[in-house]
This record gives structure tokens, C-alpha cells and sequence, in this order.
């Protein structure tokens, strides 16, 4: 898992964030550290099914992508 | 020297006085910001233009649930759903939050609006797109390759547009929601019922010619426009929804049904935002418990507890005012893709509260800088995902929020303020792109004001911009008097965007039990109507008879006409110019008709007196003031010295007969195109071997009169073209039934319209940009000092327009200390009281410029006035750059 799967990301922009625990400035793509909580997206939903590379459906009814943050989705559920 | 092969000097620029010798000269003032906010502005420094799938996702995927539905109810929810998904971002120290996406420098596809241009290229749409003429502009336009501009794709980042990064994991999903758009959005709708203007054609063939920059239906439908935030200020959040459902359950049932679904589209958008505010609260609250700093903490709770307070009640206080107003400048902003959403004159806005905090001792002076500095962060963060001739061509990547200062109270006495002395301090502490800062200029004005003006302006950013108030309530008067102005409400006046004179009225905001009129806007949209017609190019269509001859295309019927007098050449530069006009305003009228069916405003609408009142969204003329949409032009002054270099060498003089002048127009003079050297200034042009051939020719044209000189054969053309020009715009009725008017600021436009242009007849080379702004003389071409330059450029009632736009370069020593400021201010002054509009500077030694260009690293701090906007060096496109070292560097004044 990377930086942008964890919950602590803070992003400041496409390629790089933040970490909200250490403040430090972090790569989004590089390896997360040991202290890495998943944050939620539409990846780890169990109404997710992926259906190509980057796409995925959500309850069967509407198109999604895996790496859609979920925090604020209401149905979110972990799978 | 020999006139028969005269030497061409071609300096690395121009300058008028002495040219500079020995070390660059660095502007005089410079101050630093707070701390806290100078870590903000170095993480600025650092980040990239975003874009995210985030906010079209939701919206699209609301808007599919709902068909249906009333059209703008079906269009809250949308927009309800985007705000209320947004991933929530709060950067250390910030002490105003909320952004318009999660990144710091955020923005977002709207694809209801246009979903063409960020389509892949190998798409069919887009191919079709481009053969429709709807994507010239974005070929002749060059994005600045540093600061924050994704230029080149790179591991798992895409760049779109040569500026915005996009994560590769959502570009499939961006594109399938794209798709969903096909022949649904504004974009597509409009062009289906645009084809029925009789000529359309010929509208196709001058958006391909580049004579008209973009469309302004589904480009950047709103701005350019003044904010207004009496409501929430006054009401809070839940006080507006009382008033919304009070409102339904007065109209519902009742004649003018439109009302009630306003009404509720507005309940839901309100809803939406609360969700959004309440998320930001909840991401405060998540900062503070990782924070381990007390103080730190404290701040995050602070703001928790702030957002949570806002998404119900009316401010308590300075600080809760200024986070509201920053929400709601952002809720605005997600609505539609916006350029030019100006705050107005906040400081008046916000002036009740910050007394009421410094007189209470619960704000200091130290304190409410370093707030002013955090919303110059925020602003500066602001970027409009829009297509690169937009984005590029036209905005230079600036969004354009200007905040005003100074102008009349309703009472007709200053309004000046302390806050708005602050607000200058501010400007320079922490010298930031935005807001930009224009002072509304009038006599009432207490001079220590002004000189903060000066002080601030010699700090080089560009701002304050220098504005007439007399002029512009001029104006206002004439244009709105039959919408009921009166000299009061012309008072509450304000620029929305670069320079747009906008309608505004006086708010009554109660703040314990005392009633102040705070100022707002209360027009919608300007610079919507027809956008930017490149006068130059349509005066090289009358040299071609109609033909564009940079592509061989026909764009108007041939004239026939053999163009024996002046008077034949400036009468068919007339007709071609209406029939320019003609077709365009049509054409962008559907847009804008299709813009309020499809995708109407409602939190702009809610804002802006009356909607609220009378329950119409903008679309259905709910404001006060409508009459709004303008006629854009750019090049006016190449205009203006083509035309006196073809009546003075060709019908007085005789040096040359048209066709002599259209075969060294083809050869560019002898030069090689800049298209093809790369450089877009008249000082660096390159000589071909034919060059001596054109000598004596180019030279007849460039020592033509030349506008900027106090030369009255110019000046009397100007003025005729003036006074023309605006009195042609009074024959076009916009989408609201209203007669258009002009406006002249060229933004950008002067670069890539410069880009598709030949040679002209006043010895300008092909490829090179114009003239910027409406009233500044050509690089180079102002030899006889500042006050000859504002005798030409004052030559006709700039209240006939919407706007002037004057920018001149001064070197730092010219207005060196107490006495140089002092010397600045009359020579401000001189201008606005001839009957100048606007004027502005920039206080930089050229040398710096060029230096930047070589070693743009070094300067990422650097920025410059281009015309009517501050912008990062690193950030604009080579064109301007190359335009804003040529022009006229003044040593002394």
C-alpha cells in the first residue's frame, strides 16, 4: 500500500501530500509507513465490483473507480 | 545615417529617458508576511494544478438518478451531491479553510458545460471538435512551462492542457462521465441551435480564423461579475432557508410557478453546502486530535468549532465573517467554471464586524494582517479548469479576483477604511497574484490612502490597478438608467474581473441595531455576449478580400471593393466588423439561453439582489441589473496605427500603393516568422536574406504616426474608431433583450490573436503579440513621454465603453522614495482627471525580465501586470512574456 491509501494522506497535489500525523512532506505513490490505516474507497466497499483496469461498478447501478475516496459516501461499507 | 537602408536598432527592449546601466535594479519595498503564512506560500511554491474527478462524479451521478425532474431542482441535487462527496483538506497553519477540491491548487472538468476538449485525442468527438473550428484558439496557445503547470505527463500523473495533472486512475471514469455529457451539454446543445443563425457558417470560419477568441456560453458562463454577500452575512445559512420556505409557501400554486422550484432548488443547495462545511468541521476536529502542539490543536478546534457555528448562524465576529465569505466565494465558484468572480470591496463588507473586534479588543492590528495574508493564500490557490485557449490563451491561468478599495459611500463621501489600509499592507506583505487590488480613484479620497496606493504599487506586483470612479459611475448612469440606477446606487459600483465596470447596490447589514449599507453586486455575467474579436485580423480580411491568409480559408464574402480611398478601407473595416458582431452575438446568445436552461445558476442567484426576492434565478433576470453582456475586442491599437500607416503611405503620401504593402505584409518585411524563431517581440526578430528588399518599405510603416504620441493624425482616428465602435454595440441586443456595449481589455488575447496574424501595415511583424490593453501604445512606439501618452489615450469619453486599459512600465529609480511616491501619485492623478479609466503599472527594470527568462528558477517569486492581472512569470506563456519585456520601459516621468 501507498501514501494515497492511507487515511493520514493529506494531498496537496496529484504527485505529493502530506502526513497529517507527522506533518512530513510525502510522495503519494511511495510505500506507506508503519503506522498506514487504509482510508476508505470504493476499492474496499463491498457494493464495489471492479469491471476493468480503474473502473468498477457500485451497486450494480452505477459506473465508479476504485480509488474514489468514501469517506462522505453514506453507503460506504467495508468489505 | 543613410534613409535609403536604415538600420534597424533592435534592442533587448525599449525605454523611454536614459536607457539603464550597471546592476539590475530591484524594486524599492519589499516586506515579508507572517510566518505561519509564508510556510503556506512555500507549499504554494511547490504545488502543481490539480485536477479531480471528485465533484463531476457526484454530480453526474445524481443528475442520471433524477431525470425527470425539474430541470433546476434535478441541478441542486447534482450539485448538492458534488458537495456534499468532496474530500475535505485542511493545510497546516491555515487559519481559513475549504478549498474548491482536495488539492491546495484543486479545480475540476465540469463536462455539463463542455466535455469536448479534455476528451483523448485519438476520440472521434474530439476530432470532430476540432474540424468545427471550436478548438483553434487552443493551437495558437502556449502554457507557461514552470510554477505550478503540469506540462508533461509523468508516472502516475497525466497532464491535460499543458497545465492541470490528473491522476491516471481517473481518467477512465473521467472520460465515461464525458461520454454520459455527449450532446447533453451546454457545449453540444448550444452548437445544435446555434447552426440556426442564418450564417453560422461564416461564425465557424471565424472562430477558425482566430478573429473571435472562444465562445462565452459554455466556456466560463459566469464571472467577470462583483460577489455579493450580504445574505449569508446578514441571515447565516438557516436564516436563508427560512426565508426560502417561507417564500414557497407564498408562491406555491400562484401564478409564475418557476418561483417555487427556485426556491426549493436553493433550500437544497444550502443543504449541500452545510454537508460540505460540516465535513471540513469534522476534518478540523480529525487534525487536532493528531495534533501534539497545544496551540496547533487549539487553532483546528478553533476552526471545528467555527464551521460548525457557520453552517447555521449569521458571523460573530471578523474572522467568522471572512471564513463565510470565503465559502460562499468558493460555493459560487464550483458552480459553473467562473474567471473573474471579484470579492468587490470587501473591506467595506467586512469593515462592520472588524470594527466592532478592534473597538472590543478581541482583534489587533498584527492579527487581522495575518488573516488578510491567509485569504490571499486562499485566493491565490484558486485555479478554473477550462480549455487551454481559455485557460492559456485568454486567463494566463489567473483567475482574477479583484477586491476593490476606496470609491464613494452611498452618501457620496469616502469610503475609504482602515481595514482597507490593512488590506494594502496585506497586498505587500504577502505580494500574492490574488486578490488582485484596484483603487476606485476619486478626489474625495484622503491622500495618506492614496500614498499607501503608491507605496503598494511600488512594490511591483502591479497592484493597485488605478481606477476612475467618475468614469465608471459616467457610465453606469448611461447604461443603466432605463434598469432604474440612480446616482446612489451607481455609487456601490464595483470591477468584476480584470476590469469590468459592474452595477452594484447598497445592502443593509444590522450588526447590534446598527443599520450600514455595505456595497455588492447585483448584476450578473459581463465579458458573456462576444468575446475578443482580433481588430487587426479582421483589418487583414479586408487586405484579402475577405480571405484568412494564414490558412487560405474565405471567412467573410469577398467585398469586390478595389480600396481606392481610406475611406473605402475604413468603411469596409466596418462592414466586416458588423458582420462579425452580427453572427456572434446571435450565436452566443443561444449559448447563454442554453447555459440557463440546462445548467442554471442558483447559489450565484441566491446572492445577487433581487433573485432572492423576486425568486428568479440569474438566467430569468432575477437581478436588479441585467444589462450586462459586452462586445470584446482586442488590438485596437494596431488597429488604429494600420490604419494610419495605409492612409498616410498609401493615399496621402504615395510612398507605396496596397499591393506593394500586401506583398511585404507576406514576407513579413524580411523577417522570419515568430512563430517559427519562438520569439513573439518586435525587438527580437530575425532577418532573412530578403531583408533589404523591405527596408525602406517597413520603415515607412513603423515611422507612421503612431497612437501614443499626442499626435493628433493618429488620435483623430482613435477617435473616430471610439467613438464608433461604441455606438455600434447599442445595435445589438443581448440574450435579455438588453443593447450590448463595448469593452476593451485584452487579458491575454493579444498573444495568441497576435499569433495567427501577418505582418500589419504599421510595421508590426507576423506572429508578434499586439498592443496590450485598449489605450497602451505599441512596444516602443511612445517616444514622447508619459503625458503624451495619456493625451492620446484620453482622446474620447472612456465612459462611451465598459472600460479602458492603460499599462505602462516604470523603472524602480523613476519613483524612488518620498519624492518619486509623491511624483507616482500626481502623475496617477494627471491621467484619471484627463478622463482616463484605468491605468497600471509595472516597476520593474526590464533587465530583471530577461534574466528571469533565462533562469526562471531564481525568480519564482517574480510577478508581473500583464493587462488588467498579476500573474507568476514562471506561469505565463512565452508570448506574453516576450510582450511585457518589449514594452516601453519609462526612466523617468
Amino acid at each position: 500500500m501507498n501514501h494515497i491509501d492511507c487515511k493520514y494522506f493529506l494531498a496537496v497535489d496529484v504527485f505529493k501530500g502530506l502526513c497529517k500525523r507527522t506533518k512530513e512532506s510525502i510522495s503519494a505513490d511511495e510505500a506507506a509507513c508503519a503506522d498506514f490505516d487504509k482510508t476508505p474507497k470504493c476499492k474496499h466497499c463491498k457494493d464495489f465490483l471492479a469491471t476493468a483496469e480503474y473502473l468498477g461498478m457500485c451497486k450494480n447501478k452505477a459506473i465508479a473507480y476504485p480509488d474514489m475516496r468514501a469517506e462522505n459516501c453514506k453507503d460506504f461499507s467495508w468489505n | 545615417m543613410n534613409t535609403d537602408q536604415p538600420i534597424l536598432d533592435c534592442p533587448t527592449f525599449n525605454y523611454y529617458g536614459e536607457k539603464p546601466e550597471g546592476d539590475i535594479k530591484s524594486r524599492e519595498i519589499k516586506k515579508v508576511p507572517t510566518s505561519r503564512v509564508e510556510k503556506i506560500r512555500q507549499l504554494y511554491f511547490e504545488t502543481k494544478s490539480s485536477a479531480s474527478v471528485e465533484f463531476p462524479y457526484w454530480y453526474t451521478r445524481k443528475w442520471e438518478e433524477l431525470e425527470g425532474e425539474i430541470q433546476i431542482v434535478r441541478r441542486a441535487e447534482a450539485l448538492k451531491s458534488g458537495f456534499e462527496h468532496l474530500t475535505p483538506a485542511i493545510f497546516p497553519g491555515e487559519l481559513l479553510v475549504m478549498g474548491k477540491a482536495q488539492y491546495m491548487r484543486g479545480s475540476y472538468p465540469m463536462p455539463w458545460l463542455s466535455e469536448a476538449f479534455f476528451m483523448a485525442k485519438e476520440d472521434e468527438i474530439y476530432k470532430e471538435a476540432m474540424e468545427a473550428g471550436r478548438t483553434s484558439a487552443d493551437e495558437v496557445t502556449t502554457m507557461g512551462q514552470g510554477g505550478g503547470n503540469v506540462t508533461k505527463s509523468i508516472g502516475k500523473v497525466l497532464s491535460v492542457a499543458g497545465k492541470f495533472g490528473l491522476r491516471v486512475e481517473e481518467m477512465p471514469v473521467l472520460l465515461n462521465i464525458a461520454k454520459k455529457w455527449f450532446n447533453k451539454s451546454v457545449d453540444d446543445i448550444g452548437h445544435k441551435y446555434e447552426q440556426m443563425v442564418p450564417g453560422y457558417k461564416e461564425k465557424e470560419e471565424i472562430m477558425r480564423a482566430v478573429i473571435c477568441m472562444f465562445d462565452s456560453g459554455y466556456t466560463l458562463p459566469q464571472g467577470r461579475e462583483v460577489m455579493n454577500y450580504y445574505y449569508p452575512l446578514q441571515y447565516g445559512i438557516e436564516g436563508i432557508k427560512k426565508i426560502c420556505s417561507e417564500k414557497i409557501e407564498q408562491t406555491a400554486g400562484y401564478p409564475d410557478m418557476d418561483r417555487i422550484y427556485f426556491y426549493k432548488a436553493v433550500f437544497i443547495m444550502l443543504e449541500g453546502l452545510q454537508s460540505w462545511i460540516k465535513n471540513y468541521a469534522k476534518e478540523a476536529r480529525l487534525m487536532a486530535s493528531l495534533e501534539s502542539n497545544e496551540d496547533n490543536k487549539k487553532e483546528y478546534l478553533d476552526t471545528a468549532e467555527r464551521l460548525d457555528w457557520l453552517t447555521q448562524n449569521p458571523p460573530r465576529n471578523f474572522h467568522d465573517a471572512l471564513q463565510l465569505v470565503w465559502t460562499f466565494h468558493l460555493a459560487v465558484l464550483n458552480e459553473d467554471a467562473i474567471s473573474g468572480l471579484s470579492p468587490g470591496r470587501l473591506g467595506q463588507v467586512l469593515y462592520p464586524f472588524w470594527k466592532r473586534d478592534m473597538d472590543n479588543g478581541t482583534l489587533t492590528r498584527e492579527k487581522s494582517i495575518e488573516l488578510l495574508e491567509c485569504m490571499r493564500m486562499k485566493f491565490t490557490e484558486l485555479d478554473c479548469f477550462a480549455s487551454m485557449g481559455v485557460v492559456g490563451g485568454v486567463l494566463s491561468g489567473n483567475t482574477f479576483n479583484n477586491l476593490c478599495i476606496g470609491g464613494l459611500t452611498k452618501d457620496g463621501e469616502s469610503a475609504a477604511n482602515e481595514l482597507e489600509m490593512l488590506i494594502l499592507e496585506s497586498g505587500m506583505s504577502c505580494d500574492t497574484p490574488q486578490p488582485t487590488l484596484s483603487l476606485l480613484f476619486d478626489e474625495k479620497l484622503p491622500e495618506e490612502f492614496l500614498l499607501k496606493g503608491v507605496e503598494c504599487t511600488k512594490i511591483g506586483t502591479g497592484y493597485p490597478a488605478w481606477i476612475s470612479n467618475r468614469v465608471a459611475m459616467e457610465f453606469l448612469l448611461n447604461n443603466y438608467k432605463n434598469e432604474g440606477i440612480d446616482v446612489e446606487e451607481a455609487r456601490a459600483w464595483s470591477i468584476g474581473g480584470c476590469l469590468e465596470t459592474s452595477a452594484g447596490s447598497w445592502m443593509p447589514l444590522e450588526l447590534d441595531g446598527v443599520t450600514h449599507f455595505i456595497p455588492g453586486g447585483s448584476a450578473p455575467a459581463t465579458s458573456v455576449g462576444v468575446h475578443f474579436i482580433s481588430l487587426p485580423k479582421v483589418l487583414e480580411a479586408v487586405l484579402y478580400d475577405g480571405l484568412d491568409k494564414r490558412t487560405g480559408r474565405r471567412v467573410y464574402p469577398p467585398h469586390g471593393n478595389k480600396l481606392e480611398t481610406y475611406d473605402d478601407i475604413w468603411n469596409t473595416f466596418k462592414n466586416y466588423l458588423k458582420m462579425t458582431v452580427d453572427v456572434l452575438t446571435l450565436t452566443n446568445n443561444i449559448q447563454h439561453d442554453v447555459w440557463g436552461k440546462i445548467s442554471p445558476s442558483i447559489i450565484n442567484s441566491m446572492l445577487k439582489p433581487d433573485c432572492l426576492e423576486v425568486g428568479k434565478d440569474i438566467s430569468h433576470q432575477g437581478c436588479r441589473y441585467n444589462r450586462t453582456f459586452n462586445v470584446e475586442i482586442c488590438g485596437g491599437v494596431n488597429l488604429v496605427n494600420s490604419l494610419a500607416s495605409i492612409k498616410k503611405n498609401v493615399f496621402e503620401k504615395k510612398n507605396f500603393t496596397l499591393d506593394t504593402l500586401r506583398q511585404a505584409i507576406e514576407e513579413n518585411f524580411g523577417y522570419i516568422s515568430a512563430l517559427e524563431t519562438g520569439a513573439y517581440s518586435l525587438t527580437e526578430q530575425v532577418k532573412t536574406t530578403n531583408y533589404q528588399n523591405f527596408l525602406k518599405i517597413h520603415k515607412q510603416c513603423l515611422d507612421a504616426p503612431k497612437f501614443g504620441n499626442d499626435d493628433k493624425y493618429v488620435d483623430s482616428i482613435f477617435k473616430e474608431w471610439q467613438e464608433w465602435f461604441s455606438s455600434m454595440c447599442e445595435n445589438y441586443m443581448s440574450l435579455y433583450g438588453k443593447p450590448m456595449y463595448s469593452c476593451q481589455i485584452s487579458v491575454s488575447t493579444h498573444a495568441p490573436m497576435g499569433a495567427v496574424t501577418l505582418a500589419t501595415p504599421d510595421g508590426r511583424l507576423c506572429g508578434t503579440t499586439f498592443a496590450d490593453g485598449s489605450v497602451s501604445a505599441y512596444p516602443g512606439s511612445d517616444k514622447n513621454g508619459p503625458y503624451a501618452l495619456f493625451s492620446s489615450a484620453s482622446c474620447y469619453n472612456h465612459a462611451l465603453s465598459q472600460n479602458s486599459q492603460l499599462n505602462m512600465k516604470i523603472h524602480p529609480t523613476a519613483v524612488q522614495g518620498r519624492e518619486g511616491a509623491r511624483k507616482f501619485l500626481e502623475m496617477i492623478k494627471a491621467y484619471l482627471r484627463k478622463g482616463g479609466f484605468h491605468i497600471q503599472f509595472n516597476i520593474v527594470d526590464s533587465r530583471m525580465l530577461k534574466e528571469a527568462q533565462k533562469n526562471p528558477a531564481q525568480y519564482r517569486n517574480l510577478m508581473v501586470r500583464v493587462a488588467g492581472f498579476t500573474q507568476y512569470w514562471v506561469e505565463l506563456g512565452k508570448q506574453i512574456q516576450d510582450e511585457v519585456v518589449a514594452r516601453t520601459e519609462y526612466e523617468e516621468i
